[in-house]
């Protein structure tokens, strides 16, 4: 008796034990997501490049005065009167120490410079770009690395005379991440969805029950559980050389990439799709061929649409599985980051854009965070939905 | 001489191997009531869904002998079960309306043949749903989802949509079973009223309700019918002890 009773308080103790520590372990990671990434968030982080771009500029014939500027309350900023000019030692996403542009007065001989490369006629210094250098006729050049001060001072200098401006775009943005991977959830649901919709509609509704669809049922079911790197040799033997054969494309690409993930998903919409075919009532499927409905319409009248929340759910674990997909899109889509996307072309998803960083040396760990904390993000965003879809179909279906 | 609309003769049903009605005949007249009664398993919903082959549903399910509405054999070849539904409707023993507004439940049946047009929808609604003594309750509600209705007035939705299909007879597996005494009350009345425009098979478990409103009753036994008459002689003076028996409530 007292024997059953300790090992019902330890069986009981080891449960709490163990949620203690998954929701340690869950906390942990997204402490390390929040702390790392939490700094580097921002909007400008989600539109612009990721490639830094350079640029060398010249000053076009200006009025000497001194503008007013705008208070900067931040030890950090320095106010150039002379230019309209304020600069921010800031440190960029690899954590070195860089001279930021804070702001341009719309005045200033800075907002539209004359570009010293061939073909391009003008150049805009705005707010976030980087200062490199700065030329003067007669004296000494500014170094970003002596530190936005003396940069400031020096500019501040009625001796010096611009002779150019070295400067570049901040880069280090997700953009072109982004946009692949909206163009790969749009393009993924596009083939998967209806696909998996039908398909379970057929499993459900017309297959008749034998070893052969039993088979096949099974096999899907398996499916679900195959590691995605296996979907990936899969994608660059099958689907790379399609689509290299059939579009512009030349090398791995995103309607590749694409193809693989819809086979990703499609256990899932089939799956989902079928759990919730499966519990609509047999006697609605009765009441409308007792008035006449033929099987089809029935099936796509009454039966599919009390599916359709099934069809949203699915629809949403299927974008969070686009999302968080990396190891098969490594091999189908490329693991380089572009600006410039193109269907036809490599890129890569926020997921392959993090395991992009983290192969770089240094690995940017604050850039794979913020990126992180966007997928955690989303995904959660996309649970919650699937948790309102639910209860706002309720609601709906009571009214 | 009374005009059959649907004439059963010598029909054998059989799931596989197991004969669920023996050599059943039996005649439904135009314009009336008939009950089919028996102890539960002795095959009324199947006798019922042979009459408008709902039974082609399951598989296992073959059907002999000779069944006829208007003089045509409905499981000889090359017959059109969808005319037969359309002209034989049904209500089932839950309500169960689709999970959409009253009004789409109601044009569903309509809809789906090909009806389009508006205002004929509308019209049919209107008109199925006064036949169903349910107007009155959800004229002024007619897009709020059907699952919103009481049970009794979903059953009586479930009339409204068989009978906007304007159909001949309409099968009725125990409509009231699930409905509380009111309802079924309501249920009941309406029977009474229909019964003027269709044909009406019903099958219950209430010897009380059977007399109240059928005209003819057939009484079914492990299979077989046992004794079919007009309602009255059956339940005053049935022709056999088993009959005698089961309408008094001595038996199973
Ligand atoms: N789909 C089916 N497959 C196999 N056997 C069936 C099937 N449906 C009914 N049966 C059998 O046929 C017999 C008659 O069933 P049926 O449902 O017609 O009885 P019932 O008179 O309607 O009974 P209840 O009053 O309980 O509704 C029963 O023995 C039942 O087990
Ligand atoms: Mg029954």
């Amino acid at each position: 008796m007292r024997k059953t009773r300790l090992s019902d308080r330890l069986l009981q103790i080891s449960t709490m034990l163990s949620t203690l520590v998954s929701i340690v372990g869950l906390g942990l990671i997204f402490q390390f997501v929040l702390s790392r990434g939490l700094s580097l968030l921002s909007i400008d982080l989600f539109t612009s490049n990721y490639y830094a771009h350079n640029y060398i500029a010249e000053l076009k014939p200006y009025e000497e005065m001194t503008y007013s500027m705008p208070n900067f309350d931040d030890e950090d900023v320095y106010v150039i009167e002379r230019y309209g000019l304020a600069l921010r030692q800031g440190i960029d996403l690899a954590g070195n120490g860089v001279v930021e542009v804070e702001y341009v007065h719309p005045d200033s001989p800075f907002n539209t410079m004359i570009s010293a490369e061939v073909g391009v006629d003008t150049v805009d210094m705005n707010a976030n770009n980087i200062i490199d250098r700065i030329s003067y006729v007669d004296h000494p050049t500014s170094l970003s690395r002596r530190g936005a001060e003396v940069m400031a001072s020096e500019l501040n200098d009625p001796q010096r005379v611009i002779n150019q401006v070295f400067f570049a775009d901040l880069g280090g943005g997700i953009r072109g991440s982004l946009i692949t991977t909206m163009w790969l959830i749009f393009m993924t649901l596009l083939m998967a969805l209806p696909m998996g919709v039908l398909t379970a509609v057929y499993f459900n509704e017309f297959a008749p029950v034998n070893m052969l669809t039993k088979t096949m049922r099974t096999f899907i079911e398996t499916l679900t559980g195959v590691p995605s790197i296996i979907y990936g040799l899969l994608g660059i033997s099958v689907f790379v050389p399609l689509t290299v054969a059939l579009t512009p494309a030349v090398n791995t690409n995103l309607i590749a990439g694409s193809m693989t993930l819809a086979v990703i998903i499609l256990p899932i919409i089939i799956r989902t799709t079928e759990e919730s075919l499966r519990v609509v009532p047999q006697d609605h499927r009765a009441a409308s061929l007792a008035l006449g409905a033929n099987k089809t319409q029935t099936t796509f009248k009454v039966v599919l649409p009390q599916a359709t929340q099934g069809i949203l759910t699915s629809t949403f674990l299927a974008i969070g599985r686009i999302i968080g997909e990396s190891a098969a899109l490594i091999f189908v889509l490329g693991a380089i980051v572009r600006d410039r996307v193109s269907i036809f072309e490599q890129s890569t998803s926020l997921a392959v854009h993090i395991w992009s960083m983290m192969t770089d040396e240094p690995a940017n760990i604050a850039l794979s965070s913020t990126i992180a904390l966007l997928i955690l993000a989303v995904v959660l965003i996309l649970n919650v939905s699937i948790k309102l879809s639910v209860y706002l179909f309720e609601k709906r279906g009571k009214q | 001489m009374m005009e059959k609309v649907i004439s059963v003769e010598n029909c054998d049903l059989f799931y596989g191997d197991f004969q669920a009605l023996k050599d059943v005949s039996l005649p439904i007249y135009r314009h009336k009531v008939t009950a089919l009664i028996g102890p539960s398993g002795c095959g009324k919903s199947t006798f019922l869904r042979t009459l408008n082959r709902m039974n082609d549903l399951i598989a296992s399910c073959k059907v002999k002998g000779s069944i006829q509405f208007n003089h045509e054999e409905t499981y000889g070849n090359g017959y059109d079960v969808i005319e037969l539904r359309k002209k034989v409707g049904m209500v089932f023993q839950k309500p169960n309306p689709f999970p959409m507004s009253i009004f789409d439940n109601i044009a569903f049946g309509p809809r789906q043949q090909g009806l389009k047009d508006k205002v004929k929808l509308k019209e049919i609604v209107e008109k199925a749903l006064k036949q169903a003594a349910l107007w009155d309750e959800v004229h002024d509600r007619l897009n709020q989802s059907a699952l919103s209705l009481s049970g009794g007035q979903q059953q009586r939705l479930c009339i409204a949509r068989a009978i906007a299909m304007e159909p001949e007879v309409i099968l009725m597996d125990e409509p009231t079973s699930a409905l509380d005494p009111i309802a079924t009350q309501k249920i009941e009345n309406l029977i009474e009223e229909l019964k003027k425009d269709y044909t009406i098979v019903i099958v219950t478990h209430s010897m009380q309700q059977a007399a109240r409103i059928s005209d003819y009753t057939a009484f079914f036994y492990m299979g077989e019918l046992l004794e079919f008459d007009d309602t009255k002689t059956l339940f005053v003076s049935p022709k056999l002890k088993q009959t005698e028996d089961y309408v008094t409530g001595r038996f199973g």
